[in-house]
């Protein structure tokens, strides 16, 4: 699928087919489980990434059904079919942005999502402790719908947030690789 | 025209959901097993030898009142063949190509399948036209709905829990009545 097709269904189907909630509320409601996960593991921010990756895999293993009862998009060609398909139609429709793909790998299984714009993290500042701004991944859920989603497409991936404009970085990027294609089950032996 | 069963696969090859209909037609279909099969396999197959075989077998298990398979085993036997079948075409002519139906003398199945390899099967009457739109429709309105929505429901469905639920059930049969009546 080229790039162009890709953001005409991603804005055909967003116009058209989701139901829209206020951005806000969105917002406010990220920033409170992010705030309540940092209270409840004290300030360890390397156990609160690990639990936003977790939420959000759960997330990812049924938005991936939602993804294409409303797209109706088949199986991708190739991982970089898979990228845009992410970026142009994924976050499209879920969240109204599109992530730009960029610092592809050579061998064509890793890229970067670089997020001009991210809904979740409007209004936030992290904490002023001196750790929250070198350990928290502040939009780690993302990591975790990505890695869940393509995991029911067969693609066992890797995704890590690599710089954050929350910690003074200058740009907010994930970092995607794809481990491996999983192999179709096979059923049991009947004995 | 009537539609005899429906059944969805998950990735892990197992079957989640049966629902068979017109229970009652079969029975009576019983008693006069030998002329009751030919009438209906004389006008619809010309060359009942092209069957699949096993769909043969599965028609016999519906016919022969003793020797007739449960609904596990019936369910077991179609995931079989639409394994076997999808796999084949696969083979045949890259992987992006899919069996829409097949059709053996007395009824036609009919398969749709996701990207995340959940497979949709019904079986239905051999003058029923195309039902993939059908089956889609039933994994876009109902599955994800009623299923994959429900917060309630596993995210897996080990031995079919949490899809048969009243709003996937009750859905499906209207579905399928509007199906029946077309």
């Amino acid at each position: 699928m080229s790039s162009t097709k890709a953001a005409r269904i991603g804005e055909e189907v967003w116009k058209t087919r989701i139901d829209k909630v206020n951005a806000e509320l969105v917002t406010l409601t990220y920033g409170s489980i992010v705030a309540q996960l940092c209270k409840d593991y004290e300030g360890d921010y390397m156990e609160v990434n690990k639990q936003l990756d977790k939420m959000g895999y759960n997330i990812g293993l049924r938005l991936i059904e939602d993804f294409l009862a409303k797209t109706n998009t088949g199986r991708c060609i190739n991982f970089r079919d898979t990228a845009e398909t992410i970026s142009k139609i994924g976050f499209k429709v879920f969240l109204n942005i599109t992530p730009t793909v960029t610092n592809w790998a050579t061998d064509n299984k890793q890229f970067s999502l670089v997020f001009e714009e991210n809904p979740l993290a409007d209004f936030v500042e992290l904490p002023d402790d001196g750790r929250a701004q070198n350990e928290l991944w502040y939009s780690n859920i993302l990591c975790g719908v990505l890695r869940g989603a393509l995991e029911m497409v067969q693609m066992q991936v890797d995704a890590h947030f690599t710089s954050d404009v929350l910690r003074g970085n200058e740009t907010t990027e994930m970092r995607v690789s794809l481990i491996r294609i999983i192999d179709d089950e096979l059923p049991p032996g009947d004995d | 025209m009537p539609i005899y069963s429906f059944y969805i696969f998950d990735r892990h090859c197992e079957c989640i959901y049966v629902k068979q209909w017109l229970e009652r037609e079969r029975n009576s279909l019983r008693p006069t097993t030998s002329s009751g099969a030919s009438i209906i396999n004389s006008p619809l197959s010309g060359a009942p030898d092209k069957r699949i075989s096993a769909g043969t077998i599965a028609d016999q298990s519906l016919r022969t009142a003793p020797g007739r398979l449960s609904v596990q085993d019936d369910a077991k036997l179609v995931f079989g063949v639409v394994f076997s079948l999808r796999n084949m075409v696969r083979k045949l002519s890259g992987p992006e190509d899919n069996f829409v139906s097949y059709r053996t003398g007395s009824y036609k199945l009919h398969y749709y399948e996701t990207a995340t390899n959940l497979k949709f099967v019904m079986l239905t009457d051999v003058k029923m036209s195309n039902l993939r739109v059908v089956l889609h429709q039933i994994y876009v309105n109902l599955y994800v709905e009623y299923v994959t929505k429900n917060p309630l429901s596993p995210v897996e469905h080990p031995g079919g829990e949490g899809v048969a639920v009243e709003l996937f059930e009750l859905g499906l049969d209207r579905f399928v009545q509007t199906i029946q009546e077309a």
